[in-house]
């Protein structure tokens, strides 16, 4: 452990992909060019559910450059829309989520129900405007507020408890409050995109924003009755993602459909307005929660409730509750969590699924209490600090959480913070100061990695991952630089293609850790195979055991006479090989580790202005300090941070999906409307890492960082606007208009 | 939309033309018939452009209809440009048009005849990055990349406009770019940097 | 988007005669909103009519006043020496509004002619009346929470999205506008047009054999004036790009602490620029003190009514109004 605390956090600093991003050279998945190629384009459902009854293609077929026109009643039988039919021990082979073009069904309003392939893409999106449909409407529902007050409407998927229920009832100091958050949406700048080829009748070719080239060939392969083999994905560069491009959406089987009904690649691009209703999001979600302390600040009891949205085609939850139940030490603690299915289309995991929407509800009750009880944030968290996981009773692998106070407290200089909300102005603006913690599950998951070592020197790792930006292909080589000893380089990182060894999908801040562990496996391997190598193939190595020799920076050595030693491009050259080559999977979690608690921490930190007349927000600084493991390049994990609080902002004051229930229909599902931050809503960001190696998870010493990053920070700013105004908001984004 | 479907009248109107009949006979590349038809009626919703990207003159034949963006893209083959939103909120489209930067998405094609544009593909020189690319790597601003072609672009007219006094200021001035990745605090660093080396961009 | 036809013409004549004869034609200069439109279905013009080559981009100054050509672009107002120093409340509501980009592209006349932003009128699935009379208002009793306060109709609630144009309606501009009958001038605060029963006119530029926007606008006058005080206050969603919740125009003189005269607009409120000249009487020979501003405030919003989610912007509105006056006082 003290040898990895040793080598240096980076090699290499800048991205290895920097040079490709700026000269415009990165390719993502609509920009491969393929001959023949023709465009596909959607159309849309304008009614929330029914059927459709009638679909008017006369105009559309007869506009120029249309070549076919896709919808329920002339799609192609796809096998894993109806696997049964043919084999009822398929079930696992059905296609997950809407089976688009599968019947004249209407779920929610914007859902795919034609597809119009043309020559050109002004051609194509033209026709597809001639499209027409009449439907059959039925009554929709997408009213949450509504709906959710109907018990009947909601579905039961967990309880828990531990001591005592509503325990924060009779707590001495206690409050109950609700928090809502709208939906808000992944929006990555990457349109989502599907390029698909077909070879012969079970050859497909795939280019795809996928955060798992392997998952999506999977999905695939069983959607369309097809060998995984014979399904390649390429996914070279992801535009952003953030959860959208964790599982295949309409769009991706449609391409397929539409390249086989054409027999020529289609290239399909859902538009910005569409990503809105058929790429995810996260979920609406409701939360009430009752916490209790005693007057030394020591909880007494929690009890988190949730409610949010799914479609009625599909089940989607995620862990929002889970958080009270771990986070802090206290012995009562009773969760609900249910879902309200509505006429919607499916939500799914967004950047800190779970945590960031249930850290907003408990970590924003914590400093309402903090209040109550008149103790400083800060340290009635630390009164209430963990040190076995409360439900497993394990302790950490690591946790450094308290050091995240320490850090972050000085360098947002947390003593300038009022005691008393709104009774501190500078320049005329309401000064507040807030925090919160944030947390995510960082157990190590599994992959798959290949190393080819050259006798010029080079080597290239590679796995089927794919990096939708947080710089995986950085993170891998200076990882393969660090247990290979070798000048990053010399090194290279191949991903994004399933012809590569087995790489997980990229998701849930593990992508460093499981491939990671592939890597050292690989460089392991490597080592050992170098070492054979040079007693079968090199004279005065001859007759050795690999045990007695040693591999240190390039060179193998015999362990008691160092004189004796060839660098290992010589062992190939004398060998006679040009390169060598072995694949490796990490296994799954070791026996050992399965005695610890693992998860990422963060705290975040924020000091923001409001205006005391308008309600104008003015951010003023964040801080977000995070115990991720060890930092294995400092320059792409601080941005990953940086990045993780930008959407922090936008979940606290800007994000938010409207729909008129009327319709069941999004108002706002355009970038003009549905505000992401811009760079005037970021302030001067600080990033501080414990960087203290975790290698009970892996042997990088990584935790994760992606939803670390997020997790807290929206609570962070409705604390520090509390702080400011004496206003507690609870339903997020904080708009001006919720502070006059 | 009543109007929607005039085109295709003017299509019909066109195919069944006898000028088009003779323009069919004339012409010893056209062989099949009905494709004929389908050709010639695209040449007549076209139209000649000439514009200069990245210092290579085109002589083009585009249909009006179509953006800026899409020739950049889909036609020329550049896809150094980006499509993030094709409505001029987002900023991923930004070129140089004679120098200025604006959203390529918004503006069709044919209203840039006689001008030069400058995508993400043209701004350095040969294998020498330009100063604000440089300065991007260096201060990592950027994630995922697709966001950056634009955010370069802007980030030189940004300079050159006057508006990189100060932080504040940048930061107001890239607002038309958004950077979901949220890599704002970094590009500002960025072009800082560019601004206080003084470089000519 | 149809593939319509597009002709260039370099004078204010040819391009008036090329719209007469088409009847759906409309002009096309910066392009930034009705590109936009037309990828929507807003509208689907057959022909599109490119005056950008019409020398109308000359910004030119008088004894009295100002006179900037219609095809002079946002970002080239808002930097020009004159309207700097002169008219400086007019370059700061431009560069309140969209982004640098567009700036780049949109020109002042066709900032006048950009069209609300309502979500209803932008999706041709919805009902509204101003792009599809008679179908309906979908905001009245829908998301309506950047609608109007004022001056509203039950046809209609929707905004004007223009900050540049609540800084003219406050600086007393004269837009200047040919036509196939000759030329003539409208005061900007009576160029745009509250809905009433035909929200489908934004504005009134005559609506001849080309259809609303028969009539071309060739520039914008701004007369003289000594304000040294001035501020343009945006409220909105974000920091930056993105359309005004509510935001004012303010121009003053004041002489010793005697406001002797002021100039005041609001957006993001009414279907127009809204100009509020009671509040100017009100203010004027007053001393600038927060209790006037305060009292100026509670006028300005006299007579809004909401429409539910957009009734915070009666108090938003007075928030505001107060506001700008007191930073525009505070001008040195």
């Amino acid at each position: 452990m003290d040898k990895e605390l040793l080598i240096p956090t980076s090699f290499a600093d800048d991205r290895v992909d920097g040079v490709d991003k700026v000269t415009g050279k990165a390719t993502y998945a609509a920009e491969h060019q393929l001959a023949n190629m023709v465009y596909a384009v959607f159309v849309c459902s304008t009614i929330a559910k029914g059927s459709i009854k009638n679909m008017i293609l006369a105009d559309a077929k007869r506009a120029a450059g249309v070549l076919d026109i896709i919808y329920y009643a002339n799609c192609p039988a796809v096998p894993g829309y109806n696997p049964y039919a043919k084999d009822p021990n398929k079930k696992g082979y059905e296609w997950r989520g809407l089976k688009v073009f599968n019947d004249n069904k209407v779920y929610s309003n914007g859902q795919p129900i034609a597809m119009v392939i043309a020559d050109t893409m002004e051609r194509a999106v033209h026709a597809a405007s001639l499209v027409k449909a009449e439907y059959v409407k039925e009554e929709s529902d997408t009213d949450f507020e509504n709906a959710k007050a109907d018990e009947k409407k909601l579905k039961k998927p967990g309880e828990y408890k531990r001591g005592d229920t509503d325990a924060y009832k009779k707590g001495e100091v206690s409050l109950e409050e609700e928090y809502t958050i709208p939906s808000e949406t992944h929006n990555p700048m990457e349109l989502h995109a599907t390029i698909a080829a077909w070879d012969g009748d079970d050859k497909l070719t795939v280019y795809d924003k996928s955060q798992g080239p392997k998952g999506t060939q999977r999905e695939l392969a069983q959607c369309f009755g097809l060998d995984e083999k014979n399904v390649r994905v390429v996914v070279e560069y992801v535009g952003g993602a953030f959860g959208s491009g964790l599982r295949s959406w309409p769009h991706v089987p449609a391409a397929v459909i539409a390249a086989k009904k054409v027999k020529r690649p289609v290239k399909l691009i859902v538009t910005r307005e569409q990503m809105f209703t058929t790429v995810g999001y996260r979920p609406h979600a409701w939360q009430k929660i009752g916490i209790s302390a005693g007057k030394d600040g020591k909880l007494t009891g929690i009890t988190h409730h949730a409610v949010s949205i799914t479609s009625r085609y599909e089940d989607f939850g995620e862990g929002i509750v889970n958080v009270s139940q771990f986070l802090y030490d206290c012995p009562n603690v009773n969760t609900s969590y249910r879902l309200l299915p509505l006429d919607v289309n499916t939500p799914t995991w967004m950047r800190g699924p779970g945590p960031a929407t249930g850290c907003f509800a408990l970590e924003s009750a914590l400093d309402e209490l903090s209040y109550k009880l008149n103790i400083d944030p800060i340290e009635l968290r630390v009164i209430n600090h963990a040190v076995l996981h409360p439900i497993s009773k394990l302790p950490w692998s690591t946790k450094f959480l308290k050091e995240c106070y320490v850090l972050g407290k000085e360098k947002i200089g947390w003593q300038n913070r009022p005691t008393v909300p709104g009774s501190v102005t500078e320049d005329g603006m309401l000064v507040g100061y807030g925090m919160a913690g944030g947390v995510f599950g960082a157990g190590r998951g599994q992959a798959s990695a290949k190393g080819i070592l050259k006798a010029d020197g080079t080597l290239t790792l590679q796995s089927a991952v794919s990096d939708m930006g947080p710089g995986t292909s950085t993170a891998m080589v200076t990882m393969g630089a660090q247990f290979m000893e070798l000048p990053a380089n010399k090194i290279s990182f191949e991903l994004g293609d399933t012809d590569l060894p087995n790489g997980p999908t990229q998701g849930g801040s593990g992508t460093t850790s499981a491939i990671g562990t592939a890597i050292n496996v690989v460089c392991t391997a490597l080592k050992q195979t170098l070492k054979e190598m040079a007693i079968a193939n090199v004279p005065a190595f001859a007759n050795l055991k690999p045990e007695a020799l040693k591999y240190e920076q390039g060179i193998i050595s015999v362990t008691d006479n160092v004189s004796i030693n060839i660098s290992y491009t010589d062992i190939l050259k004398a060998a006679n090989k040009p390169e060598i080559e072995v694949v490796k999977d990490s296994g799954r979690a070791t026996a050992e580790a399965q005695k610890y608690a693992m998860n990422s921490f963060s705290v975040h930190f924020v000091k923001l202005h409001v205006h005391p007349v308008t309600g104008v927000i003015k951010l003023k600084q964040i801080v977000s300090a995070a115990d991720a493991g060890k930092i294995i390049s400092e320059n792409t994990a601080r941005s990953q941070m940086v990045g993780g609080a930008v959407g922090g902002i936008g979940m606290a004051l800007t994000e938010e999906v409207n729909i008129d229930n009327r319709y069941g229909r999004y108002t706002n599902a355009n970038f003009g409307d549905y505000h992401v931050p811009v760079n005037a809503d970021a302030p001067p960001m600080d990033v501080v890492f414990v960087n203290k190696a975790d290698i009970i998870i892996s042997p990088t010493g990584a935790k994760g960082i992606g939803e670390i990053a997020l997790v807290g920070v929206a609570p962070a700013i409705a604390n520090a606007v509390y702080n400011a105004t004496g206003k507690r908001i609870r339903n997020l984004p904080i708009t001006p208009d919720k502070l006059i | 939309m009543p109007t929607q479907n005039k085109n295709e009248s003017r299509r019909d109107f066109l195919k069944k033309s006898t000028a088009l009949a003779a323009l069919t006979i004339a012409s010893p590349v056209l062989t099949k018939a009905g494709e004929n038809d389908e050709k010639i009626a695209a040449l007549f919703e076209q139209m000649p452009l000439r514009l200069e990207v990245n210092g290579v003159a085109h002589a083009l034949s585009v249909e009006p209809r179509v953006t800026l963006l899409d020739l950049l893209r889909e036609q020329l083959h550049l896809m150094g440009t980006k499509k993030g939103c094709d409505h001029g909120q987002c900023g991923a489209c930004t070129v140089h048009v004679d120098g200025k930067r604006i959203n390529s998405c918004l503006s069709l094609a044919v209203m840039n005849e006689g001008k030069k544009i400058t995508t993400i593909e043209g701004l350095a020189n040969g294998d020498k990055l330009h100063p604000m690319q440089e300065a991007f790597i260096k201060h990592d601003g950027f994630q995922c990349g697709y966001c950056t072609p634009g955010q370069i672009m802007s980030a030189v007219c940004c300079v050159k406009e006057g508006h990189a006094n100060n932080a504040e200021e940048i930061r107001e001035f890239m607002s038309g770019n958004i950077c979901r990745c949220g890599a704002y605090p970094n590009i500002v660093d960025a072009i800082m940097e560019v601004k206080k080396g003084g470089q000519s961009l | 988007m149809i593939n319509f036809d597009y002709i260039r013409t370099s004078t204010a004549k040819a391009a008036v005669e090329a719209k007469a004869k088409s009847a759906s034609s409309q002009f096309i200069a910066g392009g930034t909103n009705l590109v936009d439109l037309m990828k929507k279905g807003v509208t689907s013009p057959e022909k599109l009519i490119d005056i950008n080559s019409l020398p109308l981009k000359q910004i030119t100054a008088d004894a009295k006043g100002v006179l900037i050509g219609a095809l002079a672009l946002n970002s080239e107002v808002a930097e020009n020496a004159i309207i700097k120093t002169k008219y400086p409340l007019l370059a700061q509501a431009i560069n309140a509004g969209a982004s640098a980009q567009l700036r780049n592209m949109a020109t002042v006349g066709g900032n006048m002619m950009q069209r609300t932003r309502c979500s209803y009128f932008y999706d041709i699935t919805m009902p509204c009346n101003k792009r599809e009379p008679g179908s309906g208002c979908g905001a009245l009793q829908g998301q309506n929470r950047m609608h109007a306060v004022f001056g509203t109709s039950e046809k209609c609630i929707a905004v004007h999205p223009s900050d540049m144009c609540v800084a003219l309606a406050a600086l007393d501009a004269t837009v200047h506008i040919t036509g196939a009958k000759g030329d003539r001038k409208i005061l900007f605060t009576d160029f745009h047009r509250l809905p009433g029963d035909t929200p489908e006119l934004d504005n009134n530029l005559s609506t001849g054999p080309g259809g609303q926007k028969g009539e071309l606008i060739t520039g914008i006058h701004i007369p003289a004036n000594s304000f040294t005080k001035f501020h343009y206050l945006k409220i909105r969603d974000r920091s930056s790009y993105a359309f005004a919740l509510v935001s004012v125009a303010v121009a003053l003189e004041i002489s010793g602490n005697t406001i002797t005269n002021a100039k005041l607009a609001m957006g993001g409120v009414a279907h127009k620029p809204w100009r509020l000249s009671a509040v100017e009487k009100f203010v004027t020979g007053k001393t600038a003190t927060k209790e006037t501003f305060a009292a100026a405030a509670n006028m300005a919003m006299e007579g809004a009514a909401g429409f539910g989610q957009n009734n915070f912007k009666i108090k938003m509105g007075k928030a505001a109004v107060a506001e700008a006056l007191l930073q525009a006082s505070q001008k040195i």
